[in-house]
């Protein structure tokens, strides 16, 4: 099997993208915490100012899964802004269903989100992995990603709902 | 000594670089900032903005040795979380050290958590150097968590040419 298209996200594959997403938070161990619904992926992606953006990869119907589907990876991004170099594309989830890998099709997503980001004068892509996944890592430091935990130190973190609530109720 | 946190405006451009300086070289990385309060402008005010920023003003009679008014900046924008959904992310936090500890930084935070919830946001998620001891315990007593330690998240880079070279060879 070697044909697939790259093409942008339209609100009929809210389901595919979901999918998606759960069985990329699975292979995370991260399952249970998936709460996004179809509904908030249409209204979030595709309103007037979207929140994010999304390329999907799709094979012809003789090649589906055995599932029975053609939407086969995906990848989301959204635009983020340094206040050293402006403009930033976050790669913020990148799949692609295991039955389908060692067809180049996340190095095609890849190249393609990096194509978007030198046309919209992104200075940068960035992207968090975690520090266990060493396939994906290796898969980004053998294109050129550094690792700027490592390097320079930086430690991601979150504030979540109760103390969101909590600080934006305090003066 | 009262101040007032506001939405910030073009006019404001110019103050707010020269607090971004400040807090790189407190990051101890101002060689790194190379964005012009031109740019700055251009992509916070324009119809499709690809950040905001709030500002904490005092009074003339306050203003700082150098004459500033303008003391401390939050610079956010929204992001996407594939688990949960809208979030919102802080990039840059910074009070200028003569007018600390009166609440400005917190008073910043909690204006941005504000705005984020009423956006529908579920979450705040921002970066914070492992040795900057007085911000992470800060954040710390607001209930913010360390993903990095406990979840392993390591954040990652393409920029400059390797980002052009992978863009390259996109098809």
């Amino acid at each position: 099997m070697a044909s697939f298209i790259l093409r942008k996200a339209e609100p009929k594959d809210v389901s595919d993208i979901l999918r998606l997403i759960k069985e990329l938070a699975k292979y995370e161990e991260m399952e249970d915490q998936v709460i996004l619904t179809e509904k908030e992926l249409l209204e979030d992606g595709f309103g007037e100012h979207p929140f994010y953006h999304c390329v999907v990869a799709e094979v012809p119907k003789e090649h589906q899964s055995s599932e029975g589907h053609t939407v086969v990876g995906f990848a989301m991004y959204y635009f983020t802004y340094d206040p050293w170099i402006g403009k930033l594309l976050y790669l913020e989830d990148f799949y692609v269903m295991k039955e389908y890998r060692g067809y180049g099709m996340g190095s095609e997503i890849l190249k393609k989100l990096s194509h978007t980001a030198v046309k919209t004068r992104c200075s940068s892509m960035h992207f968090i992995v975690a520090e266990w996944n060493k396939p994906s890592i290796e898969f980004y430091k053998r294109r050129g990603a550094s690792d700027l935990s490592s390097e320079e130190g930086w430690r991601l973190f979150e504030i979540d709902k109760q103390y969101l609530v909590k600080m934006s109720s305090e003066e | 000594m009262n101040y007032t946190v506001r939405d910030s405006t073009p006019e404001d451009c110019k103050d707010i670089m020269r607090l971004i300086v400040d807090l790189a070289e407190y990051e101890k990385m101002a060689n790194e900032v190379k964005l012009t309060h031109k740019e700055l402008e251009a992509d916070g005010f324009s119809s499709n903005p690809f950040f905001k920023c709030l500002v904490a003003e005092v009074p003339e009679e306050f203003k700082s040795k150098e004459g500033h008014t303008l003391v401390g900046y939050g610079f956010y924008f929204f992001t996407y979380s594939t688990f949960k959904g809208r979030a919102v992310y802080l990039e840059d936090l910074y009070v200028m050290p003569e007018f600390r500890g009166k609440g400005i930084g917190k008073a910043l935070m909690s204006h941005i958590a504000q705005i984020g919830r009423a956006r529908g946001c579920v979450r705040m998620q921002f970066t914070v150097l492992d040795w900057n001891k007085p911000s992470l315990d800060f954040y710390s007593s607001q209930g913010a968590l360390n993903l990095t330690a406990t979840e392993g998240w390591q954040l990652l880079r393409f920029e400059g040419d390797h980002l052009e070279k992978l863009a390259q060879s996109a098809n």
